[in-house]
């Protein structure tokens, strides 16, 4: 059994493959010259998902039953005459539960949630998001207005949680029909009031699999987590990582108390903290955080995205806006592929040859 | 009948094909009989913004947009706009 990572680039999907000796073989681009936002393996049935957008023919949602050999269009997406908005953006997909077969959420930019029940073919714009009460006070950043965090409790049918720039994270206890804000003590260091209720800037959201009432987020001031659903957050770093700032996010899913981030050196500059291209860890919940660069370049401006990085059982994975591939292997960083186009969104899947 | 040819990335999305012929009165009506049509608008049924449209090599901005008549036309080609990155 190996890994097979779905490398995500602004010209197109890479498919990278290597087993147990780390070596990885490199095919692509597929749907070439498509802006890869994110694309997964949906794990129930083995169907590619990809949130492709091109820059003349805007937002689509792409799959593919034969892994990449072909692909089909999602044909009806977009949102209604009446809501005034266009969609912008594809950005994340998120399979349904186990469950829930041929379920299947979308986010998208302007701030908008969608969700398939025929495997992708159609996508019906989420009400309870469309039309929030405090829509009037989300506004686009300059990734946009961007939905690009869905997180699905596998304990309870009925509650997911959305993360938004720049709106906030919001929860649902009932299959989508409300939402809450959850924002309590989450910074919002560029809004008027710093800790409204709404408009705060998550980078990315990540529910703990194993302990599913675990919350991690990397904000676009400060990483945090919440022990209660989101109900409450915890500023977490002040012991150890260089800056707050940044946008990936991986977890271990055997350990709730892990979490792993990539410090940027603030929004105005987005490039590698102090100049050196780190992953930050902890093991104690973010009590403190250690450096793990080995492997990495000593010196490096690299910026990595929302989307771009991804961990499994065994490693952890990211790629740069400068075309390269990292995977964690034997406690060492290995690139795997370098010189490819930007790249935009990392998942990886297992793999057998 | 006219016939309307679109770029590669178009082409793709269409099993490979890049010309179609088409009975159609308007460039309107030739652009939704294609079947990348969904391509080409967003959900007001405005055409993307960096698409160009020329009919017999005349832009069609130039003779009424979309409602171009295309009557007498041999050729409509779909160009997408020139652009860096």
């Amino acid at each position: 059994m190996g890994v097979m990572a779905l490398v995500g680039t602004r010209k197109g999907l890479f498919l990278l493959r290597a087993k147990d000796d780390h070596r990885w073989r490199t095919e692509g681009p597929l749907l070439e010259g498509w802006g890869v936002y994110h694309a997964i393996v949906d794990e129930r049935d083995g169907t590619f998902y990809v949130a492709a957008n091109h820059t003349t023919y805007g937002p689509t949602v792409q799959r593919s039953t034969d892994g990449g050999k072909t692909w089909r269009r999602s044909r009806q997406i977009g949102l209604p005459e009446e809501s005034g908005l266009i969609l912008n953006a594809t950005w994340h997909i998120e399979p349904g539960r186990p469950q829930e077969p041929r379920r299947l959420y979308l986010g998208g930019d302007p701030g908008v949630l969608f969700r398939s029940d025929d495997g992708g073919e159609s996508w019906e714009p989420n009400r309870g998001i469309l039309e929030h009460p405090t829509r009037d006070r989300w506004f686009a950043g300059a990734g946009g207005l961007t939905c690009h965090s869905i997180q699905l409790d596998p304990r309870d049918s009925e509650r997911m949680y959305v993360g938004i720039t720049s709106a906030g994270t919001f929860r649902s206890d009932d299959g989508g029909e409300t939402w809450l804000p959850r924002n309590k003590k989450v910074a919002g260091d560029f809004l008027p009031d710093p800790y409204a209720e709404v408009g705060q800037c998550p980078h990315k959201l990540l529910l703990h699999p194993a302990s599913p009432d675990r919350l991690w987020q990397q904000n676009h001031c400060g990483v945090y987590r919440s022990d209660d659903r989101g109900d409450s957050w915890l500023r977490l770093d002040g012991n150890g990582l260089p800056t707050g700032f940044g946008f990936p996010l991986m977890l271990d899913p055997n350990d709730p108390d892990a979490a792993f981030v990539m410090p940027e050196k603030g929004f105005e500059y987005h490039y590698s903290a102090e100049g050196r291209l780190a992953v930050y860890r902890t093991r104690d919940a973010g009590e403190t955080w250690e450096s793990m660069s080995n492997g990495l370049p000593q010196q490096a401006w690299a910026a990595v995205l929302r989307e771009a990085s991804a961990f499994d059982a065994d490693s952890l994975y990211f790629g740069t806006q400068g075309g390269s591939f990292f995977a964690l292997a034997d406690g060492a960083w290995v690139e795997a592929a370098r010189y490819l186009p930007p790249i935009l969104s990392v998942e990886v899947t297992s793999w057998s040859a | 009948m006219v016939r309307v040819t679109v770029p590669s990335v178009l082409a793709t999305q269409a099993e490979g094909r890049a010309r179609f012929d088409i009975e159609a009165e308007t460039v309107r009506d030739a652009l939704r009989a294609l079947p990348v049509s969904d391509l080409l608008f967003n959900e007001l049924g405005e055409l993307r913004q960096h698409l160009n449209v020329y009919v017999d090599g005349t832009d069609m901005r130039d003779s009424g947009g979309l409602a171009c008549p295309l009557a007498g036309a041999h050729e409509v080609r779909i160009v997408a706009m020139v652009s860096g990155g």
